[in-house]
């Protein structure tokens, strides 16, 4: 028992940060019909950012939770910004243009800011100091959590239901959802649908910024092209959960971190990938539009 | 009449050599073929700087056969496809020799492409596949993974005791080689293996398969794959409370490792040839005192410096056969006794592997030093 116990503490914090990351996917895609495949970079960008901002800024000799908040703040601000730059530049000039070529910019954005991370901090791999968060580990019968792990769970749970409360009962939210059934309506209803989309973008990207930091602290050693592990993984869980609607990327990516720690713990870590992909036919197959996605009839 | 030919023909064949030799312009190229970006880029980057560093040295002092030395690298990233481009590239170059790569995958891949072209090439890739060719163009610098694996088992089994051993290894070439040489020399030695799995390279997050092995209760976990994961796998193992010894093969042996497991990283074991820092020898000291006074570091680890003894004896070769024939270079290496290498003495088997190894085990102390426990 305390083994399954252990296997879904496992699950949820990594599931909490694909569902942090996959947010970003699904609210870009529901409003813009487009998958931004820059997102990932997006988060591995926010790994560097934040660590230099710690490092440097803050120097690393002493280390308080309230400083480490200041230096979320600070970086998903910043990732924020270059979300909306991203929009701006890459997608923005291509909104009428055909769905492919608007595809082909978020690839080039994403080799972009790859390269970029490169150019800037190495090729080599980065290691966040030990001491952002204390290291305190608790063990109930058995089952043992960190410090770190209550706090990738426990902010991801406050930052979903913030989000959750603020598309559906805010009235920016309700614009949102809006433009996200039909952009030209919700523009002739007096919607500003260039701030629906920057407000989108904002709400990725920052969650994307935190969910970088998370792992920058849990994992220590982050890499130029971790974003293309994290992305894909992220994209999977906002395909099983539905891409397009909210809830469903946050349950898929649950979904998904719970999924592969079973099958890694129960069956075999060499097939967990495998299975993580039949999984996804199983339900594409089952549920075309994910487990949470509608089926919205096509207008003729 | 047909001695006067005889002569003929071979002063044709001086002239001709001659004349080629004076053609391939007045310098000798030697290659770098080395993952100096990507997951490895502290290696790659440190044998790069260390061929360098010798080849300037050479160069001070006139170069070899009265040529200068000149280096051209190729990053691989330690990919096997960047590799296979990196061969072409370096033979294209017209190298004489290729120091590298640093991963069995990336050499594996451009070996035979140097086979072909009659390019040298030594490497510290330590797959036992890699001399299976028995290409005459190939040269181990470092040891064979079942020379590892047979001291691993002796150590897990009769020096340390292990009863209940878990061996972990990603899919490279290299580690999947080496964990399952571990496990059949742990087998002949009736040790226990209780578990054997393997690790996606670059996941991160190994809780699930650790917090499987912790319900097993072993007392060692042995991990042949690298750094980059081995420190991660003892930060998560500590963190899930798993009480078992954590041995890491030779590639473990890197800073990174230290740096990611951070206080986890005390009490871990490594088995490998000896550190740089430990190795007896004036010229090793030496080399260490010019890398350190040129770049500002020490070398990444002992790897860079089994690469420099691949690049020093192929040098002696030229400089004793006083040629730049490969085939000539590679009949005296097969034969070379004793070579005072930076890394001990250097000697190579007729199918290119070193022979010797000594490996030692170390203990991790809590300032990262390394205290060898068994050798």
């Amino acid at each position: 028992m305390d083994i399954f116990l252990q296997q879904l503490i496992n699950g949820l914090t990594v599931g909490s940060l694909y569902a942090l990351v996959a947010l970003g996917y699904t609210m870009v895609y529901g409003v813009m019909k487009l998958i931004n495949f820059a997102h990932g970079d997006l988060v591995a960008l926010s790994a560097f950012a934040g660590l230099t901002i710690y490092v440097q800024i803050f120097g690393e000799a002493k280390s308080s939770l309230f400083l480490v908040l200041g230096v979320f703040i600070i970086t998903a601000l910043l990732i924020a910004v270059v979300g909306v730059l991203l929009e701006r530049l890459a997608y923005r000039p291509l909104r009428m243009a055909p769905r492919l070529s608007a595809v082909v910019s978020a690839l080039g954005a994403s080799l972009v800011i790859q390269n970029a991370i490169m150019l800037i901090w190495g090729p080599n791999m980065k290691i966040f100091p030990s001491n952002l968060f204390p290291s305190t580990i608790w063990t109930v019968h058995n089952v043992v959590f960190t410090f770190t792990q209550v706090m990738i769970m426990g902010v991801s749970a406050v930052l979903m239901i913030g989000l959750y409360i603020f598309i559906n009962k805010t009235k920016m939210g309700t614009a949102i959802r809006a433009t996200a059934i039909d952009q030209d309506a919700a523009k002739l209803m007096g919607i500003n649908v260039n701030r629906v989309i920057m407000i989108i973008f904002i709400i990725g990207s920052s969650l994307g910024a935190v969910a970088g930091l998370f792992i920058g602290i849990n994992y220590r050693g982050i890499t130029f092209d971790m974003g293309w592990m994290y992305g894909l993984n992220a994209f999977v869980a906002a395909i099983m959960g539905g891409i397009g609607n909210i809830p469903g990327a946050m349950f898929g990516g649950i979904l998904l971190g719970l999924f592969n720690a079973m099958i890694s713990g129960y069956i075999s870590s060499e097939w967990a990938q495998t299975f993580t992909f039949v999984l996804l036919i199983v339900i594409l197959i089952f549920r075309p539009t994910g487990i949470l996605g509608e089926t919205i009839a096509e207008k003729v | 009449m047909k001695r006067t030919m005889l002569k003929l023909a071979t002063s044709v064949v001086a002239c001709g050599a001659l004349v080629a030799s004076l053609n391939a312009a007045d310098v000798i190229k030697i290659g770098v073929q080395a993952p100096i970006t990507g997951k490895y880029a502290n290696e790659g980057q440190s044998i790069d700087n260390g061929v360098k560093l010798i080849v300037a040295q050479y160069n001070a002092n006139g170069g070899v056969l009265g040529k200068k030395l000149e280096v051209v690298s190729c990053d691989d990233e330690g990919v096997a496809q960047k590799a296979a481009i990196c061969a072409r590239k370096l033979v294209n170059a017209g190298v004489l020799a290729v120091i590298g790569s640093y991963t069995s995958g990336a050499t594996e891949a451009a070996q035979t492409t140097y086979f072909r072209n009659k390019v040298l090439q030594t490497s510290d890739g330590t797959s036992d596949s890699l001399t299976k060719h028995k290409y005459w163009t190939f040269f181990r610098n470092s040891f064979p993974n079942s020379a590892e694996a047979k001291f691993t088992a002796n150590y897990l089994v009769n020096v340390k005791k292990y009863k209940k051993i878990v061996i972990l290894s990603d899919f490279s070439s290299y580690s999947t080689g080496l964990a399952d040489a571990t496990v059949k020399a742990i087998k002949s030695l009736n040790g226990n293996v209780i578990y054997s799995g393997k690790i996606k390279s670059g996941t991160q997050n190994f809780t699930a398969v650790l917090t499987k092995i912790k319900s097993m209760k072993p007392d060692v976990i042995y991990f042949s794959g690298y750094y980059n994961d081995g420190g991660l796998l003892r930060a998560q193992q500590i963190q899930l409370g798993i009480k078992a010894d954590f041995v890491g093969g030779d590639s473990n042996d890197n800073p990174d490792f230290m740096k990611l497991a951070g206080d986890s990283a005390k009490g871990t074991f490594l088995i490998n040839v000896p550190t740089p820092d430990i190795l007896p020898y004036d010229i090793a000291k030496k080399f260490l005192k010019d890398y350190k006074a040129k770049y500002g570091m020490m070398p990444a680890s002992i790897w860079t410096l089994l690469n420099i003894d691949g690049l020093r004896a192929v040098l002696y070769g030229v400089k004793e056969t006083k040629s730049t024939n490969t085939k000539k270079i590679s009949d005296f290496l097969h034969n070379l006794k004793g070579f005072p290498g930076i890394t001990g003495p250097v000697n190579f088997r007729s199918d290119g592997e070193r022979i010797g190894g000594g490996y030692m085990a170390y203990e991790v102390q809590g300032d990262n030093s390394y205290k060898i426990v068994y050798k």
